[in-house]
């Protein structure tokens, strides 16, 4: 990296604080920078401060099912450097922030995104659809894809279950009330019965990236599609 | 007095507490010690869990193998699927050194460490290898006369390398036969019930799987089929219900060697609480009680 680079990427993780989430230079002229999606803006005014030449090139937008990914490409400085900015956020939010005030070659782009992603600019002057028509169904837009995680449907009961109680099968009460009935406790001594096992069992799933990829939603309690 | 932690998995105390029953009346009749691995979870079960993600499948099952070590004891499950989880993330971990770091890493968060200590067994070879042939032929008050069809399940014939697969199959076959029911051969024991691929294609999984087992089965004249894993048990029973739903007809009694086992012993069927099955295991018993 650089010193331009660093200095800019120091400046960042300092400035952004936890909305820093890393930096990686893949090659000698391209540097990503992943950030929480709510210090988009801020991130590209700090830009324009380190390179004066930063003009945008163009905005990508991948649909990953649960989440998109926005990638903010910006032309650096006259070497050739790009950075892309990362961020990505969860569908059920459905919103791009706009930078158009900032960075008016935005203008465009993002009225492309709104319509084929189906997602709502916000701060943007004038929302209108760029390529598609104004009657155009909102839950038919051309790339964006349903909302759905990695698991196939006969799997997420289990996984979600599995998750939230540390058991795949649910215990009703009808079972509960029958195993007392044939001598046996309430339940088995299972994680769910004792809070520290539970704590435990729970922060694997958190920590490994486990619930993440399944599409678990931890204040929801269940899987963030059906 | 041998003694083990009870690892019971989910589908067991869930679904089919009978089974749960039942082996805790064989482990006190020949005087296993089974001690309840409080604050376990799933093992995880090895297909969904272990396909999204390795480390986390690792983590979760070396913790409940923790679980037994910090209590000084090896392992007994009463589950095919639970034994394989286990017992892989046993091998592995004892194998794969980048694997142990991983996991003990995320265990490291919760004050727990994966030292290798617990071995894994499942019930049957428990009772073959640890309890004994002869010990339980004691126990026998009461020869079930039965024509019985086996299923292994395939976890069962998981082992190490160069070991013969049929190893604890075999176990199991004595086993039933010590209970006095015939054994019959239909020549599909190791083709799987289907349990995992009602998953992916339930066509599939009751046409091509299940339904051919259950003819030869049939045909063979067995008037129960005896297995040792409740997910199984579940294919067999729900599968058969779902059978006839299509207009296809099948009700064979579907029942877990350990219920067998202490129906030998001589527990009445009352205490077994076989109401829990969804195939005619209550019905076929108690015609048997009243011969």
């Amino acid at each position: 990296m650089s010193k331009q680079q660093t200095r800019t990427v120091e400046r960042l993780k300092r400035e952004l604080g936890s909305d820093f989430i890393e930096a990686a230079q893949p090659r000698q002229r391209r540097l990503f920078i992943r950030i929480m999606p709510a210090a988009l803006r801020k991130t590209v005014t700090m830009l324009k401060q380190e390179y004066p030449e930063l003009r945008l090139m163009t905005i990508s937008t991948v649909d990953h099912g649960l989440d998109l990914e926005f990638l903010h490409h910006f032309h650096a400085n006259s070497n050739g450097l790009i950075v892309t900015l990362r961020s990505i956020k969860p569908k059920e939010d459905n919103t791009l922030e706009s930078i158009v005030d900032l960075i008016p070659a935005a203008y465009f782009i993002e009225r492309e995104i709104a319509d084929l992603f189906g997602v709502k600019l916000v701060n943007y002057p004038k929302p209108e659809p760029l390529i598609l028509t104004k009657d155009w169904p909102n839950d038919k837009r051309p790339l964006r894809q349903a909302m759905e995680g990695e698991l196939p449907p006969q799997a997420r009961p289990s996984a979600e279950t599995l998750i939230s109680t540390s058991c795949v099968a649910p215990i009703s009460t009808f079972i509960q009330k029958k195993r007392e009935e044939a001598g046996l406790p309430r339940t088995p001594p299972f994680a769910f019965t004792d809070e520290k096992a539970m704590q435990e069992f729970q922060g694997i799933m958190k920590n490994t990236g486990f619930a993440e990829k399944a599409g678990y939603d931890w204040e929801k309690k269940r899987l963030r599609y059906k | 007095m041998e003694k083990y932690a009870s690892f019971l998995g989910c589908q067991i105390p869930m679904r089919l507490p009978s089974i749960e029953i039942a082996s805790k009346k064989v482990f006190d009749k020949i005087g296993l010690e089974a001690v309840d691995l409080g604050g376990y979870s799933c093992c995880p079960e090895p297909v969904i869990s272990r396909l999204l993600d390795k480390t986390a499948w690792l983590a979760t099952s070396a913790r409940n193998l923790v679980l037994a070590e910090e209590n000084g004891l090896n392992l007994m499950t009463l589950c095919n699927g639970c034994y394989e989880t286990l017992a892989e993330t046993s091998e592995v971990l004892r194998h794969e050194p980048e694997e142990l770091r991983k996991t003990n890493e995320v265990l490291k968060r919760y004050g727990k460490q994966y030292k290798g200590k617990t071995n894994v067994k499942h019930a049957v070879e428990v009772l073959y290898e640890d309890v004994g042939v002869n010990k339980i032929k004691t126990h026998v008050v009461k020869p079930q006369k039965l024509r019985v069809a086996l299923h292994y399940g395939c976890h069962m014939y998981r082992e190490q390398p160069g070991v013969d697969i049929m190893r604890k199959p075999n176990m199991m076959k004595e086993l039933t036969r010590l209970t006095g029911a015939q054994v019959v051969d239909y020549g599909l024991e190791r083709l799987c019930c289907g349990y995992p691929s009602m998953q992916a294609d339930e066509e599939f999984s009751l046409k091509q799987r299940l339904m051919l087992k259950l003819s030869r089965m049939q045909e063979a004249g067995a008037e129960a089929v005896v297995l040792s894993c409740p997910a199984c048990t579940i294919q067999f029973e729900m599968g058969q219900v779902m059978l006839r739903q299509q207009g296809i007809q099948f009700n064979l009694p579907s029942i877990n060697l350990m219920e067998l086992m202490a129906l030998s012993f001589g527990v009445p069927s009352k205490d077994l609480h076989l109401e829990f099955h969804k195939s005619p295991v209550l019905q076929l018993v108690q015609k048997m009680e009243a011969v």
